[in-house]
């Protein structure tokens, strides 16, 4: 695989000088560079952050529409857009074949009338004679009291969209204004508010093109054309999610993958407990030796042996074509042996790609660490003239592309533990091997950077993001 | 209690006692008009013909908009009612609806017993043994019902 080496920059090109002069460096016709593919960026998407407010603006436009056209309440219009997961489509298709039948399957109308049920005045909830009874489409009556009683219970559980009607086996569902009317009646408005909150989360969970940013306490929408496997980059909270599955962004691998990747993890993190190690020995003079950076090449500090931290092999074997510290070297024999001994490969292999799984995951986060240690000493440096803050900034844009490499290759191993064998396998091995060693060398000198590391920092952020961008185009499946 | 007993519970108890289900008998126990100490009979031609099945019965503060809550007392060998004597019956979960009562709760429990069903299971291991091999599972049942629900 050749590299292309850029062209090193002179540090006052990047200060504000005669933009002119750099024409040729900017309109280099190569390819290769990463920031002029954009249309072809297997991760790209389109979508847009909302308020609350945009959303509501974003339902409110459906709802007037159904109300146009099958001339129902906004009430019920909401219902039956929430039945149907917001497909007006679907609604008027319906509805100019069988309106009756649209309101049964909305929940508006009972699949079956009921047949006198209140005697007299009495409300057969609480047994009580009343002045009036009151209910929806169903002719189900009770009293003021009850129906109030009935939406308390169900909305301190967090049900709103859902609550039913209180007689049997009726499938009709309560409407928002007849909730909210009960409530007001009967000076509720605290339960009134929740209610109202919790619709609201429920209208946007069933709507095809909104997701909730899964973020802490983050109230963001997002809103997108459909529901694809995605990277969203929550600007308010900072979370980077899957559009489709909501959970921590995570190509190559697909959904189905890594939700079963996760429960099998949470299922045997007993057994994977015992290899959170953070110390190691020196594979050469046995000195115990704490992993305090991200990087998992290793320097001994006493006798300055290179070794990987994960395989505890010889760094210099690591540097080349031949790394296969990523690759899990199945026993090619196993489907003759013994069960005994094929359930010990079984868990073995798991804990091969679980230890790498896992160790990413830790250099993530210590390299988060590791930047804001060192976005420290360039604030000291600028302070002694030791550079500007310009001459600095390379190092952050470094930082930020490693973290984003070291995790796609994290999200390499459920991807490869998933894999059967074959060349589909060994070209994903290969790439991967290949961004593992290109973001070990990037961190680690990144760890290590002056103020001339730049030229060679660029070069290996360059390859790095290259080698990235190869494997994603190549393996996710979009 | 604060407030009192509802209407509610006072009448569906006074219909209890006057005309109770037969097969069954639902007393208030005498400090606690909430709680009711239960006795069903074994259904006959079921694997619980012969037993007497003591069970106890809540209403919770929220009754009726919430379900009463029911539990076997004797051990019963069921594919829907756990080691604990917790009961799996659409109509105490997601079915409830205010307007059912403690007489319709309590025809479903004997209906349980009458036909079982191991598609819709609690008890794990039971509903297997009732799927592999049902005229075992009757037989163990039969032997439940004899060893812990009849009085020697
Ligand atoms: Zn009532
Ligand atoms: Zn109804
Ligand atoms: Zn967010
Ligand atoms: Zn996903
Ligand atoms: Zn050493
Ligand atoms: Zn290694």
């Amino acid at each position: 695989m050749e590299e292309r080496k850029i062209k090193k920059m002179d540090d006052n090109e990047m200060e504000e000088c005669d933009m002119g002069s750099d024409e040729d460096y900017y309109n280099d016709p190569d390819p290769d560079v990463t920031h002029t593919d954009n249309d072809k960026d297997p991760e790209s998407f389109e979508y847009k952050i909302l308020e609350v407010v945009e959303v509501e603006m974003l339902l409110n436009t459906s709802v007037e529409t159904m109300c146009k056209t099958i001339d129902v309440s906004p009430s019920l219009a909401k219902l039956l857009l929430h039945n149907y997961s917001w497909n007006t489509q679907k609604i008027e298709a319906e509805y100019r074949q069988n309106p009756e039948q649209l309101l049964i399957n909305g929940k508006i109308k009972p699949s079956k009338i009921a047949k006198g049920v209140s005697r007299k005045n009495e409300c057969i909830v609480c047994a009580q004679e009343v002045d009036t009874l009151l209910g929806v489409e169903c002719r189900h009556r009770f009293c003021e009291t009850c129906w109030c009683q009935h939406f308390e219970v169900q909305i301190l559980n967090g049900v709103s969209t859902a609550i039913g009607c209180m007689g049997t086996d009726c499938t009709v569902l309560m409407p928002e204004d007849f909730v909210l009317s009960i409530l007001r009646c009967r000076n509720q408005s605290k339960l009134s508010q929740q209610y109202q909150e919790l619709t609201f989360r429920s209208y946007v969970s069933n709507h095809p093109e909104l997701l909730y940013c899964p973020g802490p306490n983050c109230t963001a929408v997002i809103q997108a054309k459909a529901k694809e496997a995605k990277r969203v980059d929550c600007k308010k909270c900072k979370t980077t999610f899957c559009f489709k599955c909501g959970i921590d962004y995570h190509a190559p691998a697909d959904c189905d993958t890594i939700k079963k990747w996760l429960i099998k993890c949470a299922d045997d993190s007993e057994t994977a407990n015992y290899i959170s190690a953070h110390t190691k020995d020196c594979p050469k003079c046995q000195v115990c030796i704490e992993k305090d950076g991200g990087c998992n090449h290793m320097k001994c500090k006493k006798c300055g042996h290179d070794f990987c931290w994960m395989c505890l092999g010889d760094w210099s074997a690591h540097g080349s074509e031949y790394y296969e510290c990523s690759k899990y070297k199945e026993n090619p024999n196993i489907a003759n042996e013994s069960e005994h001994a094929q359930a010990r490969e079984a868990l073995k292999k798991y804990l091969f790609y679980f230890e790498r799984w896992a160790n990413h995951d830790n250099s993530l986060r210590k390299e988060k660490d590791k930047m804001k240690e060192i976005a420290k000493q360039i604030e000291e440096k600028v302070t002694t003239k030791d550079g500007t803050w310009i001459d600095w900034q390379y190092l952050n844009k470094a930082g930020e592309l490693l973290r984003r490499c070291r995790y796609t290759l994290q999200y390499t191993y459920p991807y490869a533990y998933y894999m059967l064998k074959g060349a589909r396998k060994e070209l994903f091995e290969y790439q991967q091997a290949q961004l593992e060693s290109a973001v070990e060398a990037l961190s680690y000198d990144i760890e290590r950077a002056v103020l001339d590391s730049r030229g060679d920092i660029e070069n290996k952020m360059d390859v790095v993001e290259k080698r990235r961008l190869t494997l994603v185009r190549e393996f996710l499946v979009t | 209690m604060a407030g009192g007993l509802p209407r509610r519970i006072i009448k569906e108890t006074q219909r209890l006692m006057a005309e109770p289900v037969p097969g069954i008998k639902a007393v208030p126990d005498e400090g606690n008009a909430r709680y009711f100490h239960v006795i069903v009979e074994g259904p006959a031609e079921s694997p619980f013909e012969g037993g007497t099945f003591k069970l106890e019965l809540f209403l919770p503060e929220e009754y009726p908009m919430s379900a009463p809550k029911v539990r076997f007392m004797t051990k019963i060998y069921h594919p829907n009612i756990d080691k604990l004597g917790r009961i799996c019956l659409d109509i105490l979960k997601d079915k409830w609806s205010p307007a059912l009562q403690i007489r319709t709760v309590l025809l479903s429990i004997q209906a349980l017993l009458s036909a079982p069903n191991p598609d819709d299971p609690l008890e794990n291991d039971v509903a297997e043994q009732w799927k592999v091999n049902e005229a075992q599972a009757i037989a163990t049942a039969k032997q439940w019902t004899k060893m812990y629900a009849t009085r020697g």
